[in-house]
């Protein structure tokens, strides 16, 4: 383990003239589309400074959608990008891993989550809905205006896992890890391993013994 | 089991528990609590000559009870590791099991538990679930009359290796019933109870139906049931097999169990829903197939491995869909019941799923985590200055902060998780976090509050439990109010007071301010950070005279959307009832108090900029808004 610091290398932020965003509204079929026109968070968001591209696609996380990203990556020059779809624990990584095919620093790319957090949650305020939409977007591409390019940290890993738990699953994953070459821990807190696996006579559906 | 015993790389380690875990992916320190078996595992040879000679008899637990082990023991003959236990609870110190032993001098009265550390890459937990004690339905019985069994006590009735070598008999007179009822559903989908349904049970006790008939051709069986569940492969088939074979299935969950103290006979009393007929039927023996539940210690452990729970205590995976088999920690995976009710292929299925997610890091030399640091700006610490602080250090629940007075701190990278807790503490903005720094933060509280801002409900919530939260909300269509605005920091412990006080000053309608519950959060003691300066936020608007529901404090976890969606709504509601115009007079009166909080904010690198930034974006958004 490393016993030292980040230094803060790069701490200006971009300079607002050199910055080119690009945005990206998803319709996620009829799941965004289908409450707001995401057409007319696009329009909002190409008149935001420093905003050099905006558009909507139909499925971001789709191929098609990555492809679209990517080449707006290239043809303008983009340096931030702005996903406007689903949530961040739902395509964080593909979008990251998306800008980062085309040269981008995966950090700088923001989702503003207008599905989970809007469409799917005031399906029935479209109005309020559509404002919202506009405000999250707004907000993400304020935020990446300011975000820097980062590098994950690398740490080492040490070749032993535990397994908490000897029933049929914790003996199942205990074997898999080392049959590939993986040292294991299983610990059991009862006397014998089996768990409640060992106390059934036969099982289902193909009744053989259980142990 | 034997498999896992013989492969040299797999240390079993059982009558043991976990004790602590410290430190994070692929470099995780665990603490295991190696229990006294007074019986030393290099001597043991599991010849039993101990428990021969042991005139001690207690229940064993592993035989439901239903049959006596001695103090020294091991729970069943195929016990692995087979190494034999002193149960010190039960044991008279005869010491006859040390005379038996003899030269090989195995038994050991002087041992003790032993704490062992172990450096750990990743974590895979299987611990499990237990059993709905059914007795607490006292309509059913289940105590009082000898003959109404748990499904559990029929496994180890019928298996031969049990107490009865397999025979089928009836605890209270020892004959093979003729007649026998299986209930389905007891404690599960019982709104008293456990209101989810358990998985399996309906497999198993088709499965001790075909057994018990099989058995016995001529014993009549009958099953009841609210839905008969057959969704995996072979199921349906199986249900049909035991049709095929004359076991009858009822529909409809039995009201009440009566008991002839005469013969012992039980009549169920219920309802045939198939055919609407109220019905008393007798029976020589019946089993309760009772639910399944997280196991007593999950709480327990929940918390040793910080990693949250559902509703219900199951543990809870990342994303149901998308990955099922991860926790929310990074290199601690989930397999098996402990997540949730499983029958035997998910389980071994799951084990195997989570070999494979593990695997992926301990067959790497190195791996990747986010560089969501704190970080130092040296110039402006207290501390450097020659003052006392050490505010950074205290709130950090990792000991990443390398603290010493006279200096500004740094920062330990492989030990920050980046909670930012140290970074809401700081009296002096000396620290901030790599992705979420005050700039970036302040920047989308400016954006989002740019409009209407007496309108709106400025929410900051943590990435791990109240974001995920509002998915759920999103997720399951509860619908809230879309005055509400979001913005997400990893832990509750980053949200800044300047945070609140500038978005009080901007005219925000109300303010929220949400994370994990404390045994929930990420950063093992980053939520108390946060809930103390909640605390105090709260009590100093309260003294302002601040009207209540502007400023809520809520601890809501990724399963809690029906809570995020209600307290929003509550929020929107107290608003409402403020009116307009009062809350338009409140929000100047305390104007120039929150101001005068915040007079620093543009010291803080690049702040201002983001101020003036967001200024740009404002006079558009207002242009927007008036082109409506």
């Amino acid at each position: 383990m490393t016993e030292k610091s980040i230094e803060i290398t790069s701490q200006e932020p971009i300079n607002e003239k050199d910055l080119r965003i690009g945005v990206y509204v998803c319709h996620c079929g009829s799941n965004i589309a289908g409450v707001i026109p995401p057409g007319e968070v696009v329009e909002f968001a190409g008149k935001l400074p420093g905003v050099a591209h905006a558009a909507e696609t139909m499925y971001a996380c789709a191929d098609s959608g990555q492809r679209l990203i990517k080449d707006d990556i290239k043809k303008y020059g983009l340096n931030r990008v702005v996903v406007s779809a689903c949530s961040v624990r739902m395509h964080e990584p593909t979008f990251r891993a998306c800008v980062a095919e085309a040269g981008l620093n995966p950090f700088l790319m923001e989702m503003a989550n207008i599905r989970e957090q809007c469409t799917w949650a005031h399906g029935h305020d479209r109005e309020g809905a559509l404002e919202k939409a506009k405000d999250l977007t707004a907000s993400a591409i304020s935020k990446v205006s300011f975000l820097q390019p980062l590098d994950m940290i690398k740490v080492p890993v040490s070749k032993k896992a535990l397994v908490i738990g000897g029933g049929v699953a914790g003996i199942n994953a205990a074997l898999d890890l080392a049959e590939q070459n993986i040292p294991v821990v299983l610990v059991e807190k009862e006397a014998t391993i089996g768990g409640v696996m060992a106390q059934l006579n036969k099982t289902f559906p193909t009744m053989d013994c259980s142990i | 089991m034997v498999d896992a015993a013989r492969q040299p790389l797999i240390q079993v380690k059982a009558f043991t528990e976990v004790e602590k875990v410290e430190g994070f992916v692929g470099n995780f320190k665990v603490t295991l609590r190696e229990k006294a078996k007074y019986v030393r595992a290099d001597r043991c040879n599991g010849c039993a000559a101990c428990a021969k000679v042991c005139p001690v008899e207690v229940p064993n637990a592993f035989e439901m009870n239903l049959a006596p082990r001695k103090a020294a023991y091991i729970p069943m003959s195929q016990s692995v590791p087979l190494i034999y236990n002193i149960d010190m609870d039960a044991c008279i110190h005869c010491y006859k099991c040390v005379e038996a032993c003899g030269a090989l001098e195995a038994i050991d009265f002087s041992m003790e538990d032993k704490l062992v550390e172990e450096e750990i890459g990743a974590i895979i937990v299987a611990t499990g679930f237990s059993h709905f004690d059914p007795s607490v339905m006292s309509e059913y019985g289940f105590g009082r009359f000898p003959n109404v069994i748990t499904a559990m006590e029929m496994e180890r009735i019928n298996n031969s290796a049990g107490p009865t070598h397999g025979a089928l008999i009836r605890p209270s007179d020892g004959k093979t019933p003729k007649n026998l009822a299986f209930i389905n559903c007891v404690g599960s989908r019982d709104k008293r109870y456990i209101s989810s349904c358990s998985n399996f049970c309906c497999m198993y006790s088709i499965k001790n139906a075909i057994l018990a008939k099989q058995m016995h051709p001529d014993t009549e069986i009958t099953v009841y049931y609210i839905d008969i569940r057959t969704p995996s492969k072979g199921y349906e088939e199986f249900y049909d097999r035991a049709r095929e074979m004359g076991i009858r299935f009822v529909q409809g969950r039995p009201a009440m169990i009566t008991e002839n103290p005469d013969t012992h006979n039980l009549t169920v009393h219920g309802e045939d829903a198939m055919l609407g007929q109220v019905i008393a039927r007798e029976y020589d023996m019946v089993m309760l197939n009772q639910a399944a539940i997280p196991q007593p210690d999950q709480n327990h452990m929940s918390s040793v491995l910080n990693v949250a729970q559902s509703p219900g205590g199951w543990f809870m995976e990342y994303h149901p869909k998308l990955r099922p088999i991860d926790s929310p920690t990074d290199g601690i995976f989930f397999a098996g019941a402990c997540q949730g009710p499983k029958d035997i292929p998910a389980s071994v299925a799951q084990g195997s799923a989570a070999a494979a997610r593990a695997s992926r890091i301990l067959h790497s030399p190195q791996w990747q985590i986010e560089p969501t640091v704190a970080v130092v700006w040296p110039e402006k610490c207290l501390s450097a200055q020659g003052k006392a602080c050490g505010m950074c250090e205290r709130a950090c629940p990792y000991g990443a902060v390398d603290y010493k007075q006279g200096v500004a701190p740094t920062i330990i990278t492989a030990k920050c998780h980046g909670c930012g807790g140290c970074v809401g503490e700081c009296p002096t903005d000396t620290i901030t976090q790599l992705h979420y720094t005050d700039a970036q933060i302040l920047s989308q509280i400016r954006t989002l509050l740019a409009t209407e801002p007496e309108k709106k409900i400025l929410a900051l919530r943590c990435h791990w439990c109240s974001y995920g939260g509002a998915d759920l909300a999103g997720t399951s269509h509860f619908e809230y109010s879309a005055n509400e605005r979001g913005i997400k920091v990893m832990c509750s412990a980053r949200m800044d007071s300047d945070f609140i006080y500038e978005a009080y000053r901007l005219g925000a309608g109300a303010v929220l301010f949400s994370g994990c519950h404390q045994q929930d959060c990420h950063y093992i003691t980053g939520q108390l950070v946060g809930a103390k300066r909640a605390a105090r936020l709260q009590g100093m608007f309260e003294r302002m005279g601040m009207s209540p529901g502007r400023f809520r404090v809520e601890w809501i976890s990724a399963a809690e959307g029906d809570k995020y969606a209600r307290v929003i709504n509550e929020m929107q509601a107290s608003l409402d009832e403020l009116g307009p115009e009062k809350l338009h007079d409140e929000i100047e009166r305390m104007r120039p108090e929150m101001a005068k909080r915040i007079t620093k904010l543009p010291n803080i690198p690049h702040v201002q900029q983001a101020f003036n930034r967001a200024d740009n974006f404002q006079t558009i958004m207002l242009h927007e808004v008036k082109a409506k």
